[in-house]
């Protein structure tokens, strides 16, 4: 199974049309050339995707690490195993 | 600012059409007498009573990322895409200084027609309850204006303007006097429209002005002036101008394809769709008089020609009643035969067409013009384009449901 980390890395990688390799966990989504309507877009893919609902006082976010923990978090808190 | 009235050139034309995009192709197939109306290809067509429009051939991969295709609409793509064209053809490069007083004026219809019904689509049918993050910003209005003023850097006026069918005649007027009263140098005008959609194509179907389908060719189903004519054929595209200062176009060596030399608006207050004489002929004559011309004066008309049985019959009225004794002598065409009826976008498009008709001494024809009807006894250029014909100024009409008629006249550069 793809962890979260590979299944944000390939929704930016499609969205910037580039390799995933050049994306890693320790790069802002700014460095990256996202805006912050891009984040939506990105936290609107991945919700899709771990099929949970992001508040929107929790999408402050800077690195892509940043975004992983925060879905990893939510996945545990709306979809308890 | 006081300013005497500055004459405004048309240095840059660019297009997306159901007959090609780009202007010469264009231009080229309307001379031709082809169409670019066909039946509708999409899996829900079969659904719609009338199955024809005149849909452009537009791959947006192939002219944007898909970082861009994500936030913009088809509107959009096609308001970029032309005004990116337009420029090009202009060989205009905007330095910063230019940029203050270089702005955009767009005419639409319905906008972003295409996401919004995305966005309705997932709510009421797949029974998502959230939509895409950039709904609002691709079904905004004002977008495809906005997309083309942050594509160049445009810091001047960027207005959007919405009178259904004549929306971009509107738009390119507008600019006209932005430039012609010194507040722009440079304007980017035109129009685009993207609204060939289910809901769309329903909401017209249901308003009973659509054009039946020919039994024997679908192409030939928008028939204006004929006596057997039964309706519009939507269509989708764009065109974007570029206008300039004529002395600031002539001081850096421009291409001068022509001058606005007139527009004129009149509002048609009887009803909400049925058009009479007497206002349409009143945006021909206000357009006239702007540009201190008499009817003698023009060569062409490229008519609204929408091919609705009232249209026709009130436009020939109009332009009788307007050009009198020189009426039967002026040829009057509807290109909508060919490239169908685009809404917003349709005035730029006509624009464009009179315009090189102006310059190449060619007048596009009506097409499917077979049967004559006496309510519409003009010369309509039947069937055959037409060479040679000497003009200096020729006339483009846009009529509209909601009342707003506007009219421009285009003039050869001297």
């Amino acid at each position: 199974m793809q962890s979260t980390l590979q299944i944000l890395t390939k929704i930016i990688a499609d969205k910037l049309e580039v390799e995933p390799a050049t994306i890693s966990a320790e790069s802002t989504l700014e460095a990256l050339g996202l805006d912050s309507l891009d984040t939506f877009d990105i936290i609107f893919s991945a919700e899709e995707i771990f099929d949970i609902k992001v508040p929107n006082d929790q999408v402050n976010i800077s690195t892509l690490q940043d975004v992983v923990d925060l879905f990893d978090r939510l996945i545990k808190e709306q979809h308890p195993a | 600012m006081p300013h005497t009235p500055r004459r405004v050139a048309i240095t840059g034309l660019g297009l997306v059409s159901p007959l090609g995009d780009s202007p010469d192709i264009f231009f080229t197939n309307l001379l031709a007498g082809k169409s670019g109306i066909a039946r509708i290809k999409a899996d829900w067509v079969e659904q719609l009573d009338n199955k024809i429009a005149a849909q452009a051939d537009f791959d947006p991969t192939e002219h944007f990322t898909k970082q861009q295709i994500a936030v913009m609409d088809r509107v959009s793509q096609f308001s970029v895409y032309t005004a990116q064209q337009a420029l090009k053809d202009a060989g205009l490069k905007l330095q910063r200084a230019d940029l203050q007083r270089a702005g955009v004026y767009l005419g639409t219809g319905m906008g972003g027609a295409g996401s919004i019904e995305e966005g309705y689509a997932r709510l009421y049918r797949d029974g998502a309850n959230r939509l895409k993050p950039f709904t609002v910003l691709m079904a905004m209005n004002n977008a495809a204006a906005s997309q083309i003023a942050l594509e160049f850097g445009l810091q001047g006026p960027n207005l959007t303007f919405c009178t259904a069918c004549s929306s971009s005649t509107i738009a390119i007027g507008e600019a006209y006097r932005q430039i012609r009263h010194g507040y722009a140098d440079t304007m980017l005008a035109g129009g685009s429209e993207a609204l060939l959609t289910y809901g769309t194509l329903k909401a017209w179907e249901a308003l009973r002005t659509l054009a039946q389908e020919d039994p024997t060719d679908a192409s030939a189903s928008c028939k204006p002036f004929a006596a057997n004519r039964t309706g519009l054929v939507l269509g989708e595209g764009a065109a974007m101008l570029v206008l300039e200062d004529m002395q600031r176009a002539k001081a850096r060596g421009a291409r001068i394809y022509g001058e606005i030399s007139g527009y004129g608006t009149a509002n048609d207050s009887a009803h909400i769709t049925q058009p009479t004489v007497d206002a349409q002929a009143n945006a021909m004559r206000a357009a006239l008089d702007c540009a201190g011309l008499q009817p003698s004066d023009i060569g062409y008309i490229n008519a609204h020609g929408t091919a609705t049985i009232l249209n026709d019959a009130t436009e020939s009225s109009a332009i009788k009643q307007v050009f009198g004794e020189f009426a039967a002598s002026i040829p009057v065409s509807s290109t909508k035969s060919m490239h169908g009826h685009l809404m917003g976008a349709a005035g730029a498009v006509e624009l464009l067409a009179t315009t090189l008709a102006v310059v190449s001494g060619s007048i596009p024809p009506t097409m499917n013009l077979l049967e004559p009807d006496p309510a519409c006894d003009l010369d309509y250029t039947p069937n055959a384009a037409r060479h040679g014909v000497k003009m200096k100024h020729a006339m483009s009409n846009s009529f509209a449901f909601g009342g707003t008629g506007a009219v421009l006249i285009v003039s050869k550069p001297d």
